[in-house]
């Protein structure tokens, strides 16, 4: 518990210390907003295991941490470079430790707006807009990154602009000298009949902890199309938190794909309210767990109104002494008749260690509508295995065939094919199941 | 080529073969018939390296090597194949890739070279052509959504890819209609050499009109009760079992 105090009390000062540096200018309406954000995480704290939302994602060791607040760091082209994803052209920005590092990015596309959360937080209808989505009253890691935020994306897509090139965000964690903690935060908004790609990546630099608390905030306007790719490889002692609240007005159509493979603590909330009739929300993740990794998916479909879709399917591999877990909440409100609600969770035990947590939660206030849920765990499937194994195939080949397939099913929902081939490759090489001499018929 | 010296086995503490004896010579074909239940698909399995059947005695001898010592991929690059009765569906992996692998891990035990991507469409085109395959197929997920006679066809056409010295058909023929067992058939009959040989395990005498069989043997309890040529599968199609039954003294 002493510990607990102690990372909250330090986040509390730095606050208090932030403010002072403000020369009493304290009566903004951010200041204000932070200031109310302050106080609530003052009463909130971390959360323990005994909180139904975090009882399986133990955050206690890393408030023992000495995690700093980072000053901007710089980094050289060439330490960069080998984050950026060479074979995919793409509009480019780029934070470290979350700052902005406007050096490495890369704007191409002029219809649409990029800029960053500490710009538009210096005008009054950027603040206006700042929180309006994710409400931040009531998470504590959220509530904290409104109190501290560092920076991040402000990205406006304007009505109708069909944007060609993805938008690449790529968040590096220098851990070199310190063990980081940042709070950034993104903003996305997608115009009425906008469509849109946005790559997420996170990595991280150095050997030492790191600890991002990201939120996101995205809101899609009516018969828009957004598609975000989150890839998580940071380094094994990283912790991350990454909260997404997504608004759908009507006809819009939202897909997520999570892809997470690196990262000692990795906690997503996923959120989106079909706010408007017949939207759509598709959540997929894939998780490759290994050694002591933890990583947590929780995902919320709140169907607020008529003739809306959602679909999930998170797919897990852990081995060694790893830990995922997976809590789908779908709620159906009152008004949401004709609701079409699909979740689905299957997990690979590769060890007797290794452990899978998963819980669907349905909340179904309406009578006209189709929910369904399921999820499997266990082994390899062993009658397949034989039967790659009886055509001359090793075992180990076998199994890794049979891993990369079980994998392939998530990933064939990136749309982005050159970003799609990147990650099959790289999770191939993960599972072993290396072979860069397809066979493509016709 | 096989010999199969009083092989014993038995699933989950399940005794179900009972000491089978059986000679299978380069250029033979053998049919094993039987009533359900009589040990059939167990004999394939345990052929091909199943886990789950324990041999309690026994043995069988494979180009000169024990066989029951080999794990079931050692056996393959030995050149036994089994064609499954229930083909299992794997998705995400296509049949073309499965195969590519399956074919270079063969080929590398044989001291072959590995063919790359372009030999091995070349070939698998060829293949295909036998077994009346469309190529569109082979970039599908290896049988999920096939029908039972796609699934089939397309154990043969593995059989057509891998040149197995020894192929074991369980029970290929069930389920199919009069179309695709002329096909399968058609497969096996042109795969035929002086050089290898065929186990095939039937339920139904109509296979054999289409693979014309050296030997037939019946199968009852575990044991082969009777072997005949060709003329026994006719004799059994139109008595049926009860007097091979009663001849086993039952």
């Amino acid at each position: 518990m002493q510990e607990t105090l102690e990372l909250k009390q330090r986040l509390l000062a730095e606050f208090s210390y932030r403010e002072q540096l403000l020369n009493g200018n304290t009566e903004t309406p951010l200041e204000i907003l932070r200031q109310d954000a302050m106080r609530r995480f003052a009463e909130l704290g971390f959360p323990t295991v005994r909180h139904e939302e975090w009882k399986y994602a133990n955050i206690m060791p890393a408030l023992s941490i000495p995690f700093i607040s980072p000053k901007p760091s710089i980094l050289t082209a060439d330490e960069v470079k080998e984050f950026y994803l060479d074979e995919i052209k793409a509009n480019v920005i780029v934070f470290v430790n979350g700052y902005y590092a406007p050096e490495h990015s890369n704007i191409i596309s002029e219809e649409i707006k990029i800029s960053t959360t500490s710009q538009v937080l210096k005008n009054t209808e950027g603040v206006s807009q700042f929180s309006e989505i994710s409400g931040y009253k009531n998470e504590t890691f959220t509530v904290l990154n409104t109190d501290l935020v560092t920076d991040g994306a402000w990205v406006t897509i304007p009505d109708k602009v069909i944007l060609d090139l993805p938008i690449h965000i790529l968040m590096i964690t220098d851990a070199r000298e310190y063990a980081p903690i940042f709070h950034p935060r993104h903003t996305v908004h997608c115009g009425a009949n906008s469509q849109a790609h946005i790559i997420y990546s996170s990595y991280t630099i150095g050997e030492n902890s790191g600890f991002a608390n990201t939120v996101s905030e995205v809101s899609l306007g009516q018969n828009a199309v957004l598609r975000q790719y989150i890839i998580q490889n940071d380094n094994d002692s990283a912790y991350s938190v990454n909260s997404s609240y997504i608004n759908q007005e009507r006809d819009s159509n939202y897909s997520a794909v999570t892809i997470s493979l690196g990262g000692k603590f990795i906690r997503n909330n996923h959120t989106s309210r079909l706010a408007g009739e017949n939207s759509e929300a598709n959540f997929y993740g894939l998780v490759l767990g290994t050694g002591k990794q933890l990583i947590d998916n929780h995902t919320l479909a709140d169907h607020a109104t008529p003739h809306c879709q959602s679909n999930e399917l998170y797919k897990y591999i852990l081995d060694d002494r790893s830990t995922g877990v997976f809590n789908g909440k779908i709620i159906v409100r009152p008004d949401a008749q004709k609701t079409n609600a699909y979740q689905s969770n299957k997990t690979i035990l590769l060890s007797d260690t290794a452990t899978i947590n998963t819980k669907p939660q349905l909340e179904i206030f309406a009578d006209d509508v189709k929910c369904s849920h399921g999820a499997t765990s266990g082994q390899l499937d062993e009658e397949s295995l034989f039967y790659l194994r009886s055509r001359g195939i090793p075992a180990d080949k076998a199994r890794a065939l049979l891993l990369h397939a079980f994998a392939t099913d998530v990933l064939n929902h990136i749309t982005i094919g050159s970003l799609r081939d990147t990650l099959d490759k790289s999770i191939a090489i993960r599972l072993h199941d290396e072979d860069d001499d397809i066979v493509i018929v016709e | 080529m096989l010999s199969i010296n009083n092989l014993q086995a038995s699933v989950e503490g399940k005794e179900i073969l009972k000491g089978i004896n059986l000679i299978v010579n380069s250029g033979e074909i053998h049919a094993i018939m039987g009533p359900n239940g009589s040990g059939k698909s167990t004999l394939a399995s345990v052929l091909a390296g199943r886990s789950e059947y324990e041999v309690t005695g026994g043995e069988v001898v494979f180009e000169g090597k024990d066989l029951l010592e080999m794990s079931p991929e050692e056996r393959s690059h030995e050149g036994v194949f089994l064609a499954f009765q229930y083909p299992v569906e794997i998705p995400g992996v296509s049949t073309a890739n499965f195969l590519k692998t399956a074919l270079n891990e063969v080929r590398k035990h044989r001291g072959e070279d590995q063919l790359d991507a372009m030999d091995f469409l070349k070939l698998m085109k060829e293949k295909a052509k036998l077994m009346d395959i469309e190529l569109s197929f082979l970039q599908r997920s290896l049988n999920e959504g096939f029908s039972g006679g796609e699934k089939k066809r397309n154990e043969i056409f593995q059989m057509a890819m891998l040149n197995p010295k020894l192929s074991i058909l369980d029970e290929t023929d069930s389920g199919l209609d009069i179309d695709a067992l002329k096909i399968v058939s058609n497969g096996v009959n042109s795969l035929r050499s002086k050089d290898n040989a065929t186990i095939v395990i039937t339920h139904y005498q109509r296979l054999l009109d289409y693979i014309i069989p050296d030997f037939v043997h019946v199968l009852y309890k575990g044991r082969i009760v009777k072997s005949g040529g060709k003329e026994l599968a006719l004799e059994l199609e139109s008595r049926g079992y009860d007097w091979v039954k009663d001849e086993a003294g039952e």
